[in-house]
């Protein structure tokens, strides 16, 4: 099935588009109604980061590309993940959601999301960044995309989405196609990386951190009205597609996460309790023990076009 | 055309060829000729005039030992002084009466009957029995192929060849490319446009460059004691010599100037992120070094800013980056470098049996000691095929290389051949001495630069210390080379053809 990764870079230069392609005047705006926007802004912040989220994380990849080729990939699919939270930001301020220059405030999953990508996503090696990634594209992104085109009836929301879909599917091919490389490698390799990673503590706070972001997507999806099982499809996608590569499964940290979304699609999983305790608890952290957000964080914007130079916040 | 043949004709009067021509005059070799496409002397330092161009090798080693400059006003000299310099030495040594300007040639090739080359620049036609090729290892420059960059519609500006007449005050400006010019042009376009945003592919590695004014009394010194100047010469030589260890052999030594490099940043820049775009993640060494102490500030001004997205296209307007943004500038400045001309020169050099250079060095160019190539008699390259140092003077490199053709030359005339032309098997032997000692060098360490051909060969750098390179460039030996005679022809009349022994 072996892709080949110079024309997957080719097809990713010739599909770019930008903020300017998108009217963001067009009608449609009143199809989201009053009652459903606050929900919706708190579900779009949180898609919103999750994509910077991502995009920290294909930074951390473009590091460890197995090829200089594949390492291009990554540097453009980390400024498309950027891109989709700039989309989804200007969907927002389209929405009416944004007072201002606001800029939603990330919760407090998404801020220690933020802090671990930035204290250990770049020594964390390919095997362990190269599994976690492909989970996070097909639950997060994947489910909630889906669940958006279906409760949203704005046709700009669907256009939008639609150049994002596209987007994603490239990275999840090349997501799954890096996977199966990384069970190429040889076991023992591939243990040690697992072994020395699952003792550090990078990947325990990842856990610990991974854990109460998933469901706090899980309970907020919910209580829009969707029936998890949307989730968990998005979730089981990510067994079958890694299923169909030759050597993805002797990568010990697939087995682990395939494992876990076992457990996060039963809903009648005992998992279920420790997982929105954690939740709850995460509420409860002392908001003065994050570090200051990281510069990286602040370059979101929905302005299409930039000119000269701002600092700071959505600087451009 | 008139049948005058010079004994040697020289392509190009930047240092280089200049430089050959001091040293065949000196050589008892006066019947010369200086081709340059250009209406002035100078090469790089006389096409190099965008803001901060100077020199980033101290200029006490960036000038020929034969011909000092006491006053150099620096430790790294601006373009125009070092311009200034090359014009003041084409007339301390009278060389301007044999240059032949606004004469650029296009191609030329070996008439093996008369056992000269035909040297053609446009309609003209020169005839001399030895070629020097100085035309420059970075003498030409093209806009890249970005996307949409045809359609934009403000001003796009080469670094290498910079409009002076453009006022960049208070503008928007977008500069591509963070190499060697970038970093000295950066620094500058931030004290006068509006603003500047900076698109960065790769970081290289960057080391605090210390610029001092050479103070009055030194000048003063290295004039009157010259022995003085040669002293502070070979101390900076030893010291670039040394930094070879790490620069060019691939070794613990390049951890350590990674370590410095790391420090600078870390000093200069405040931002952990920012910190993080700026860390080139190749072997010091594998990419040119760039020498700079005002670029990470300058990246810090208010008005400028570092951008690492992708760029998708240029757009009427500006620029679109891979985060769906468009940035609307009215200038670009495309810092993106020379054409590396790693095929050999780009016009066209038929060689002994009607081969054509440029085919035979398509991807992967091969000569002897850099200088002689098979099939192609007669003919001495400069900064040719592996001749490229990584830590070091090029002029230092030159000068053995300029040795070399001189030595050439003299065998040529004093014993009076019709042609010399390096062996098949000394050159191939040769190359491949040097790709097994490139093995272990910085710049086969996984980056990819302008150093190598697409598929990864290196045919422009040396591998070893400049004072290696220069050794070989002062042996030359005639048993390296195919020899035809005239004295041959003259006493058996046998066809000139046949004279080779
Ligand atoms: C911006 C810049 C900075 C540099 N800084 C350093 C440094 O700090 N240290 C260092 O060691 N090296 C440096 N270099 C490398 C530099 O190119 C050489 O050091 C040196 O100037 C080369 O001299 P040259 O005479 O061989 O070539 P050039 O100076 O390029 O001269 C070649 C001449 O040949 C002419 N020519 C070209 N083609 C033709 C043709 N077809 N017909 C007729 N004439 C032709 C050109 O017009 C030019 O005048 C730098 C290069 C650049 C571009
Ligand atoms: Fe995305
Ligand atoms: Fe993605």
């Amino acid at each position: 099935m072996a892709m080949d990764m110079d024309e997957m870079l080719q097809k990713i230069k010739d599909r770019q588009w930008a903020l300017a392609d998108i009217d963001w005047d067009a009608p449609g705006v009143e199809t989201i109604s009053e009652d459903f926007k606050p929900k919706l802004k708190a579900f779009m912040a949180d898609l919103c980061w999750i994509e910077n989220v991502g995009a920290r994380g294909f930074a951390a990849m473009a590091k460890k590309a197995p090829t200089p080729t594949i390492a291009e990939i990554y540097r453009y699919f980390h400024a498309e993940e950027q891109r989709h939270a700039n989309a989804e930001l200007a969907l927002m301020k389209r929405w009416g959601m944004l007072e201002g220059d606001e800029i939603p405030e990330p919760s407090v999953n998404i801020r220690m999301a933020i802090e671990w990508l930035d204290t250990y996503a770049d020594d964390m090696p390919l095997s362990v960044l190269g599994t976690v990634i492909p989970m996070l594209e097909v639950a997060l992104d994947g489910a909630l995309l889906k669940f958006l085109l279906e409760e949203v009836h704005d046709p700009v929301c669907h256009q939008v989405f639609e150049k994002i879909n596209n987007d994603e599917s490239r990275h999840i091919a090349v997501d799954f196609e890096v996977l199966d490389l990384i069970g190429h490698a040889r076991a023992r390799k591939l243990a040690i990386d697992f072994v020395s990673n699952v003792a550090s503590p990078g990947l325990i706070i990842g856990a610990l951190m991974y854990v109460p972001l998933l469901n706090r997507m899980r309970n907020n999806l919910v209580e829009m009205g969707l029936e998890p099982e949307k989730l968990y499809a998005a979730m089981n996608r990510f067994e079958k597609l890694g299923r169909r590569g030759e050597f993805t499964h002797r990568v010990p940290l697939f087995q682990v996460l395939r494992v876990h979304s076992k457990m996060v699609v039963n809903s009648e999983h005992p998992y279920h309790l420790l997982a929105n305790s954690m939740v709850k608890l995460s509420e409860y952290y002392p908001k003065a023990l994050f570090r200051p957000i990281p510069t990286w964080f602040k370059e979101l914007t929905y302005e299409p076009v930039t000119t000269g130079v701002k600092k700071g916040m959505n600087a451009a | 055309m008139s049948a005058k043949v010079y004994t040697t004709l020289v392509i190009g009067a930047g240092f280089t060829g200049l430089g050959t021509a001091i040293k065949l005059r000196e050589a008892g070799i006066e019947d010369l000729v200086i081709l340059e496409r250009a209406d002035r002397v100078g090469g790089t330092w006389r096409d190099a005039t965008y803001p901060g161009a100077a020199c980033d090798i101290p200029s006490q080693l960036y000038s020929f030992s034969f011909a000092k400059n006491p006053g150099w006003s620096r430790t790294y000299s601006p373009s125009a002084e070092i311009h200034a310099h090359i014009t003041e030495l084409a007339e301390r040594f009278d060389l301007v009466k044999d240059i032949r300007f606004n004469t650029e040639v296009t191609k030329m090739r070996f008439d093996k009957r008369e056992a000269r080359w035909e040297v053609s620049a446009g309609r003209r036609t020169f005839h001399a029995r030895t070629v020097v090729v100085a035309s420059g290892p970075l003498s030409d420059a093209s806009l890249p192929k970005i996307r949409g960059i045809d359609d934009f519609e403000g001003a796009r500006i080469l670094s290498a060849r910079w409009d002076n007449d453009y006022d960049f005050a208070g503008k928007s400006v977008a500069v591509i490319g963070t190499g060697a010019s970038a970093v000295q042009i950066i620094p500058e376009l931030v004290k006068v446009a509006g603003s500047v945003k900076v698109f960065q592919r790769t970081p290289g590695w960057v080391m605090p460059r210390v610029d001092l004014v050479t103070p009055e009394a030194v000048k003063q010194v290295f004039e009157r004691l010259p022995i003085a100047q040669q002293a502070a010469r070979t101390a900076l030589f030893v010291a670039h010599e040394a930094a070879a260890t790490g620069l060019v052999w691939n070794t613990p030594i390049t951890s350590v100037i990674q370590q410095a490099g790391k420090l600078h940043i870390r000093m200069t820049v405040k931002d952990k992120w920012l910190r993080r775009q700026l860390t080139p993640d190749f072997r010091a060494g594998c990419k040119r070094m760039l020498m700079s102490s005002d670029y990470y500030p300058a990246l810090q001004a208010e008005n400028c800013k570092l951008i690492t997205w992708p760029i998708a296209k240029i757009t009427p307007r500006g620029l679109q980056t891979c985060d769906a943004l468009q940035h609307e500038v009215d200038a670009i400045v495309f810092a993106t470098g020379y054409d590396v001309h790693l095929d050999g020169p780009p016009y066209p050099i038929t060689g002994l049996d009607g081969q054509v250079l440029g085919e035979e060095w398509s991807g992967h160019p091969q000569a002897y000691k850099s200088a002689s190539a098979h099939g192609y008699p007669n003919l001495f390259f400069t900064c040719g095929p592996n001749s490229g140092p990584g830590h070091n003077s090029l002029l230092v490199y030159v000068q053995g290389q300029i040795d070399y053709a001189v030595a050439g030359i003299r065998t040529i005339v004093e014993q009076d051949l019709r042609w010399l032309d390096v062996k098949k098997d000394v050159q191939d032997a040769y190359n491949a001495s040097i790709q097994r000692r490139l093995r272990s060098t910085t710049w086969m360490s996984g980056c990819s630069s302008w150093y190598l051909t697409a598929d990864g060969f290196n045919a422009s750098m040396y591998p070893g210390f400049a004072t290696q390179y220069l050794r070989q460039m002062q042996d030359f030996r005639i048993r390296d080379y195919e020899v035809a005679s005239n004295a041959a022809v003259r006493l058996w009349n046998i066809p000139r053809d046949l004279a080779a022994v």
